[in-house]
């Protein structure tokens, strides 16, 4: 089921800040330091730990952040000279996961097994009632250091946000029994096409192989293992209808032509029920999702921003991207364009 | 001088002569392609060109097929070849003889300004805006062009206050 509903408030860079996610395609943009990040990482969590019985909201959230000592309390938005208390409410339909701590909540076990939580209560039994199936896919790419890593971040305290080793563990899942339903296999087969073949794992390592190559991760482009990365994800079946993916800043290290079939990927995700949040800070992602979302598919951009005169972080939502306001990456084009503009009629006079 | 083309009005004061350019006083049309006006100013001369996709008049498809024509380049090649017989028709009648500024009117909201600056970069392509470059080739005495840019309303308006352009209502009889 889909995220309906994010409120935070004195959460992180967070004052008091509401969202409703459209069930489809959700796009984050906005400056840097509006919180675009720490909001799907948020959702993330509060996905995650419901198909986690056994784990704890605020553990995920300390393990996906990764505050200093590993204190809760440092996700309270900080001011000065003052104690705060954040509040995180997710809610999915009638279900709701919410969660409320203090700047001084004491620093937490990023094992399940030990953490127990201060105020238990049955609205985590009903949030993980219904599992939904995520992934987060960070900025960097990973499956390059997949062997070995998973293994070591289990054995020992290495300072990398959980987000690392939740996605090689969906990557990692093996292929599911039985034939691809159709929308899945052209997906895939789509991604075949772009990325020169398929993902193969062996002994934690990822190969690309086709037409006679079996080329290691390590020695592809990065661009290409997010290609791959999103193929291993709908082959293994970690993205089914219901699901919700998160992917940060998608344009990173892909080359801009390579954008089209990403979109495309993601609208027809969504078309199959999937839930997709994205960050971006750029241009050809939001037009290629523009030009190439139909009628009926559902694409919410929400525009995180500060207000002028608190310097709080807000957001606006709108359903096109021509409504888009305020739009910090158009804006710099327009910039970009009038100083050309006046640059060459400066030359002429 | 206010110019019209379909329903936008463009104000340019202090005009010295010229205005609609491909009309009936062309002659040659059938030889030249034209674009749509001439005005001579103290220092340069505007040719100016202005396309209206979205005239509230114009059809879905000639609409679709002005958009086509964007895409495939087709309209940076008319742009090009509507500029150069322009000039050389005002060659001809010797009146190239102050700096020429090519500006393309664009009234397509859809196009922001990301667009906007590759049409105009594109436009850039296609006209000679500075002549042969290099030590060994000789430079050009006077430019062909001096100036040219791809602007839809908003932006012709931002970059160019002193001669804006709108749309009027299009009145019950024409509509």
């Amino acid at each position: 089921m889909a995220l309906t509903r994010v409120e935070l408030e004195q959460f992180t860079a967070f004052t008091s800040l509401k969202l409703d996610p459209c069930r489809g395609i959700n796009v984050l943009i906005g400056a840097n330091g509006t919180g675009k990040t720490h909001l799907m990482k948020v959702c993330y969590a509060a996905c995650d730990v419901s198909r986690s019985p056994a784990d704890d909201f605020a553990r995920k959230l300390v393990g996906v952040f990764m505050p200093s000592g590993l204190s809760l309390g440092r996700l309270v938005r900080q001011q000065a000279g003052a104690d705060g208390e954040a509040t995180i409410r997710v809610r999915r339909g009638a279900l709701k996961l919410e969660a409320s701590f203090g700047s001084r909540r004491k620093p937490v076990s990023l094992n399940p097994s030990t953490f127990t939580d201060d105020d238990p209560d049955r609205e985590m039994e009903e949030w993980a009632s219904k599992p939904v199936e995520c992934a987060y896919v960070p900025v960097k790419e990973m499956l390059s250091n997949g062997p070995g890593f998973r293994s070591l971040y289990s054995k020992r305290e290495v300072h990398f946000e959980e987000v690392y080793s939740d996605i090689l563990d969906r990557a990692y899942l093996p292929t599911l029994r039985g034939p691809m339903d159709s929308p899945r296999e052209q997906l895939a087969a789509k991604l075949q096409t772009e990325i020169g073949g398929e993902v193969a794992v062996e002994n934690e390592e990822f190969f690309l192989r086709g037409e006679g190559k079996n080329i290691e991760f390590s020695l592809l482009s990065e661009g290409v293992r997010k290609l791959a990365l999103l193929w291993l994800l709908i082959r293994n079946g970690a993205m089914p209808p219901g699901s919700v993916l998160f992917w940060d800043e998608p344009e990173t290290n892909l080359n801009p032509k390579l954008f089209g079939v990403l979109m495309e990927v993601f609208l027809e995700l969504q078309r199959n029920g999937v839930q997709v949040f994205l960050a971006t800070h750029d241009y050809v992602v939001l037009k290629e999702l523009d030009l190439r979302a139909r009628e009926t598919d559902q694409v919410a951009f929400h525009a995180l921003y500060r207000e002028d005169e608190t310097g709080e972080i807000a957001c606006a939502t709108s359903n096109s991207y021509r409504d888009v306001h305020p739009n910090a990456i158009a804006d710099t084009f327009t910039d970009l364009y009038d100083r050309e503009i006046a640059r060459s009629l400066e030359a002429v006079e | 001088m206010t110019l019209s083309e379909g329903n936008l009005k463009m104000d340019i004061p202090d005009v010295l002569s010229g205005g609609k350019f491909d009309g009936a006083d062309h002659g040659l049309t059938h030889h030249m392609k034209a674009v749509d006006f001439v005005v001579e100013l103290a220092d340069r001369y505007l040719y100016i060109e202005v396309k209206d996709p979205e005239h509230p008049r114009a059809a879905v498809q000639a609409r679709n097929a002005f958009i086509e024509k964007l895409h495939s380049g087709r309209l940076d090649q008319d742009l090009k070849y509507k500029y150069r017989d322009s000039f050389l028709y005002e060659w001809a009648a010797g009146r190239a003889d102050k700096p020429v500024h090519y500006l393309v009117l664009i009234a397509l909201d859809a196009l922001d300004d990301a667009q906007l600056a590759n049409r105009t970069h594109a436009l850039e392509q296609q006209l000679p805006l500075r002549g042969p470059q290099g030590p060994d080739r000789r430079p050009w005495v006077r430019p062909i062009v001096r100036f040219c840019g791809v602007f839809n309303i908003a932006s012709w308006n931002r970059n160019f206050p002193e001669h804006p352009v709108r749309r009027v209502a299009t009145s019950a009889r024409e509509g």
